[in-house]
């Protein structure tokens, strides 16, 4: 075998369902079917189990980690339509808070960037967007928009914190008033994009609609230098689509096919400086894609998990080969 | 052995055919039970009682028995069960405790056959014997369980729990002498009917309530056990002690539970509250449900397979008042929406990937690529080989590097900490920079730098002749091109980005085109590209090929060979100035404007005409007037960092924006140059590049980036005569009505730094008390002191 450095034990006893690397990319949080979230640190190539967290009663589906500003803490939700809100303290991992205001298996949950203070969206099968805002002494206050997306909500993911655009107008060195938006996939093949309004109410900026299938996973890319809002999606119906936005009102969204893969696409993921798009698909392979400087976008390696074999530059054919 | 066949024969030849399907019922149903000709269901509850007829499409009620002008409370049902042998037969719990016989062969309208008023509360179940005619048993909430012989007018026995009430009884389909009892308290208890003095066996099965129990309907030692700890427990019986082989955790209270006909490790189960779905799962995957049913929108109370041998019709009450029967196939299979992957792109460009087992093991056997130079992680969980089952899921989780240059993060983390942004020249930051990119395998960014250099620095540093070599056999037009291209650097092989970012018309891929790969292909590629591509291609080329070269020829440059260079001191002063200009470009500024122009720059003016060969004449041009203003390039450096920006590189945007200073600042809008600082800072501190995000904080001309640096930090300053805290604003104490930190020389209020004697506490200029301490020792406020300085 090629380049296989450790074999570690995650010690789950069912399917991983997420994992996900904290700001720092120092650890990785992995949940599971067994109802289980587990911390384990990563630095220098190593894989420490460094916390089990057992609070649901079913399968956990999503986790997410916080900005380290707030210090140590990290999102998980659940089939038992509850979302837990962890914490460390001096080492100990403990439940911060307890979710429980779904109707139905809660799927996806993301905070929103440092910037708004600490802010999670929850996406749940019951259709419903939640959003929970931490307001001090352990308090959360919920808000919540129902029918979100018929038949259920997959994925949330905001938009970064500076929209371009949104710093016009704005005297420097004031703090800049920041549009709060996020966009969710669900199972009406619809991805939606979201608003804070003034009065603090949400509402449904706008529909993108692309997608023949329920949409599995949105990506609102980093905004690292990009003069365009971009959003990635993947759907059950094996496209991608990239979509971007141009224009400073962000109103006008166009698509553009990634790809059509033969499977599922059960994930998009960004690379930190936005120029490179992982996706995963029903195939067990993740691809790695980028945008040529004509606007294609290519796939510039993909990586095969059956043995850890990586293979760079796979073309187009050797791809459907496969 | 002998009732199964005699069941089989009973209902041999028919076939169960319908659909998913529903009824309304007027009331909540408390509990259902199914006639043994699985044609028929029953439904009890408060104030129903009514046999349902399951047809093909639809319920067809059939029978109502709750009869008489005014109902009586035997009538109020909490369990409900028919006969397996005897279909005339049925039997019902009240919630007055009275257990009830009804004998629907009875010609009159009122069914009722016995009536049994032995229990002082309510009977929580009854249960008939699976092969014995007339004996059924019950279970109440007094704690005692009675079996009942029906030729007989009352109990034959009575069997005492000695612990809380009953929540069920069942009698084992296998032994004909045993039943099991769960209790209130968590306990199970296994009787034997001829003993009824003493159980057989205790165990605490639940903590809290067991609500329910079902025996295995193949396997004599399993018995399935509910409780309100969300919990189903599988019990092997058969061992000498009862021994848990399963586990299920559900999310709600588990109310009823029921084995699934001819699949030998289902189960179906329904909650008590907060749930009102019913699940069947498999034991040996306890997690995830494998099909649940959706239809009741409120808690469902009674389930039933609808025959004993059929795995997939399923009948269910609710307190919703309907009646459904689900198919087994129209159920939703919460593990094909179950998402099997986790895909997380990592900071450091380090992908962790977790996926189903199951599929990757098919997968196996595929021939590795050669020349990988990733290094993926396993973290993996073994399938247990002992048990295989297709249902059973792990994952395999892998976290992969990517190499370098594609997208590992690596290059970020070397060149923030190496950079130098300010504190030296021009000439020698970009030269500096170049090198540290050049070290880092990044010709394209080296390049840039070494144009920079060019363009904004004291040209005649380079020297001329250098520049008139002819162009390298790559060169289509034939045309004498002044620079030379040296073949020598070039990369062994092309990275993918190189191959992405050729050939683009337009000014802005001209600095993609640095890649010392990528000059390789446009030299191949010359007709195709678009003129004003060439010249760039060429220059660059040049400076590629030849800086080191240069740097020999020059001595000023000998330094820049240095192994590595410390961040200027001023990054880290000990307190940081509250102004928010630059102090790097300052002293740069003479150096730019100076008189001669060099060969060079000229080239780097052929950057803007269209066409190869006009390239030429513009530079021979441009080297006879050898006189353009660094301004001239201004707007393509603009273009170039928004490329760098666009493409992801943002640390490129804001090292030349910051290096550059002045130049091009203007050129680009507040805004735009806000965005890259904020994105660079914010990527500088994910990476703890703590220190280099401090100085890009401080070297920052924005007013919303070098005020990041001012906030969160907080001073407490207390009265030095009334030593409480003072207000937020003003030299005023609010309190005493004086003027706080006084300067005892000059007796004016100090604003900035203060000093003072730790003896007497009195100070106040630094200049007014060090000019003091030259003429005397005693403190200056006169009170008489020495005071001691250090």
């Amino acid at each position: 075998m090629v380049s296989v450095i450790n074999t570690v034990d995650t010690s789950h006893e069912d399917m991983i369902h997420d994992a996900q690397m904290d700001y720092y990319g120092t650890r990785l949080a992995t949940c599971s079917s067994d109802r289980s979230v587990k911390v384990f640190d990563v630095r220098n190539g190593g894989q420490v189990l460094v916390a089990d967290l057992r609070g649901h009663e079913g399968p956990v589906w999503q986790v997410a980690w916080a900005h380290p500003m707030f210090g140590n803490i990290l999102a998980s939700c659940s089939y038992d339509r509850k979302v837990i809100i962890w914490k460390e303290e001096n080492g100990t991992w403990e439940k911060a808070h307890e979710h429980s205001g779904h109707d139905s298996s809660v799927n996806s949950v993301c905070w929103a960037p440092h910037d708004y203070g600490l802010i999670l969206a929850c996406g749940s099968s019951d259709g419903a967007i939640s959003l929970l805002t931490y307001t001090g002494l352990g308090q959360w206050e919920v808000k919540k928009i129902n029918n979100a997306h018929t038949i259920g909500c997959n994925a949330v993911s905001w938009a970064p914190a500076v929209i371009p655009g949104s710093l016009i107008d704005q005297p420097s060195g004031q703090k800049p008033n920041y549009i709060k938006k996020f966009a969710s996939g669900g199972c009406d093949n619809l991805i939606k994009l979201w608003k804070e309004e003034e009065d603090g109410q949400w509402k449904e900026e706008q529909k993108l609609e692309a997608h023949s299938d329920w949409v599995r996973d949105v990506a609102w890319a980093p905004s690292i230098g990009l003069p365009a809002s971009t959003i990635a999606s993947c759907s059950q119906d094996g496209r991608v689509f990239i979509w971007t936005c141009d224009d400073a009102s962000g109103n006008t969204w166009s698509p553009k096919l990634l790809h059509k893969f033969n499977d599922v696409v059960w994930h998009v993921s960004w690379s930190i400086t936005a120029n490179i798009l992982a996706v995963s698909g029903g195939d067990n392979k993740v691809t790695l894609w980028k945008e040529s400087v004509d606007g294609q976008w290519v796939c510039i390696s993909d990586v095969n998990k059956g043995q850890g074999s990586v293979s760079t530059s796979v073309t187009e054919g050797q791809q459907n080969e496969q | 052995m002998e009732k199964m066949s005699r069941v089989t024969t009973a209902l041999g030849g028919s076939v169960l055919t319908g659909r998913t399907m529903h009824c309304h019922l007027d009331a909540p149903a408390n509990a259902i039970s199914v006639c043994r000709d699985a044609a028929q269901v029953v439904v009890a509850g408060r104030s129903i009682f009514k046999i349902y007829a399951i047809e093909e499409e639809q319920f067809v009620e059939k029978l109502n028995l709750r009869v008489g002008r005014k109902p009586s409370l035997n009538l109020s049902c909490a369990d409900v069960v028919w006969h397996q042998m005897d279909e005339n037969l049925l039997a019902t719990a009240a919630t007055n405790g009275v257990v009830v016989t009804w004998n629907l062969g009875r010609p009159s309208r009122n069914k009722q056959d016995q009536l049994f008023t032995e229990h002082k509360r309510t009977v929580n179940k009854v249960c008939f014997h699976p092969t014995e005619a007339h004996v059924l048993l019950s279970g109440s909430q007094d704690g005692f369980m009675k079996c009942f012989d029906l030729r007989r007018k009352d109990s034959v026995s009575t069997f005492s729990g000695q612990s809380e009430s009953v929540r069920d009884v069942q009698f084992s389909i296998r032994d004909y002498f045993t039943f099991a009892s769960t209790f209130e308290n968590g306990n199970v208890q296994l009787w034997d009917i001829r003993r009824p003095d003493r159980c057989e066996r205790m165990f605490t099965a639940h903590n809290g309530p067991v609500f329910c129990c079902d025996w295995h309907p193949e396997d004599r030692g399993w018995l399935a056990t509910g409780g309100r700890d969300k919990m189903v427990k599988v019990w092997d019986m058969a061992t000498h002690r009862a021994k848990e082989v399963h586990c299920v955790q559900t999310i709600a209270s588990v109310a009823r539970v029921k084995w699934r006909p001819e699949c030998r490790h289902h189960l179906a189960t329904c909650s008590m509250m907060v749930d009102h779905n019913v699940y069947v799962w498999d034991v040996r995957r306890p997690f995830v449900p494998a099909a649940m049913f959706e239809e009741h929108r409120d808690v469902t109370t009674g389930i039933a397979w609808r025959h004993p041998h059929d795995p997939s019709f399923l009948l269910s009450g609710s307190k919703d008042s309907t009646l459904c029967q689900h198919l087994f196939r129209d159920a939703s299979q919460p593990v094909e929406r179950a998402n099997p992957e986790g895909l997380c792109y990592g900071l450091f460009g380090d992908l962790a990937f977790a996926a189903k087992e199951s599929l990757v093991a098919t997968e196996s056997g595929r021939k590795p690529y050669a020349g990988d130079r990733r290094h993926p992680i396993f973290f993996k969980r073994k399938l247990d080989p002992a048990e295989p089952f297709a249902g059973l899921a792990s994952s395999a989780l892998n976290i992969f590097e990517i190499e370098p240059g594609s997208g590992s993060m690596s290059w970020f983390v070397d060149t923030a900490e190496r950079y130098a942004l300010a504190g030296r020249s021009l000439a020698e930051l970009c030269d500096h920079n170049a090198k540290v990119a050049r070290e880092l395998g990044r010709n394209q960014v080296a390049q840039t730098w070494t144009m920079l250099r060019i363009i904004y620095c004291s040209p005649g540093l380079v020297p001329t002749t250098n520049l008139n070599h002819s162009v390298g056999k790559g060169s289509s037009c034939g045309l004498p091109l002044m620079n030379s291209f040296n073949l020598k650097d070039v990369a062994p092989g092309l990275g993918s980005e190189t191959r992405l970012d050729r050939s683009k018309g337009d000014t802005r891929s001209d600095t993609v085109l640095l890649d010392s790969s990528a000059t390789l292909v446009p030299n191949e590629d010359n007709e195709e590209t678009e003129g004003s591509d060439v010249p760039t291609d060429y220059l660059l080329g040049e400076v590629e090929g030849e800086d080191d070269e240069l740097y020999l020829l020059d001595p000023e440059h000998a330094h820049s060979e240095e192994p590595e260079y410390v961040l200027p001191q001023e990054a880290f002063p000990l307190r940081h100035e509250i102004v928010d200009t630059p102090p790097g470009p300052e002293h740069l500024q003479d150096k730019a404007d100076s008189p001669h122009v060099s060969g060079s720059e000229a080239d780097a003016a052929s950057l803007v005409p269209v066409d190869s060969s006009f390239s030429l004449i513009s530079v021979s041009h441009a080297l006879c007037d050898s006189r353009l203003p660094p301004d001239f390039f201004s707007a393509l450096v603009c273009d170039m960092l928004r490329f760098y920006a666009e493409q992801g590189d943002v640390q490129m945007a804001v090292s030349v924006l910051i290096v550059l200073g002045e130049r091009v600042r203007k050129d680009i809008d507040e805004q735009t140059q806000e965005h890259w600082y904020t994105s660079y800072i914010d990527l500088l501190q994910r990476f703890c590049l703590w220190n280099v995000s401090n100085q890009v904080v401080k070297l920052s001309t924005s007013r919303a980036i070098s005020c990041l640096n001012q906030a969160s930090t907080t001073l407490h300053v207390n009265c030095s005569h009334c030593k409480r805290p003072m207000s937020s604003r003003g030299w005023v104490c609010d309190r005493c009505r004086r003027c706080a930190s006084m300067c005892a020389v000059c007796h004016h209020v100090v604003k900035g730094l203060f000093v003072w004697c730790q003896g007497c506490s009195h100070g106040g200029h630094l200049q007014h008390i060090m000019k003091w301490l030259e003429g005397s020792s005693h403190c200056p406020a006169g009170c008489g002191h020495l005071c001691e300085y250090s």
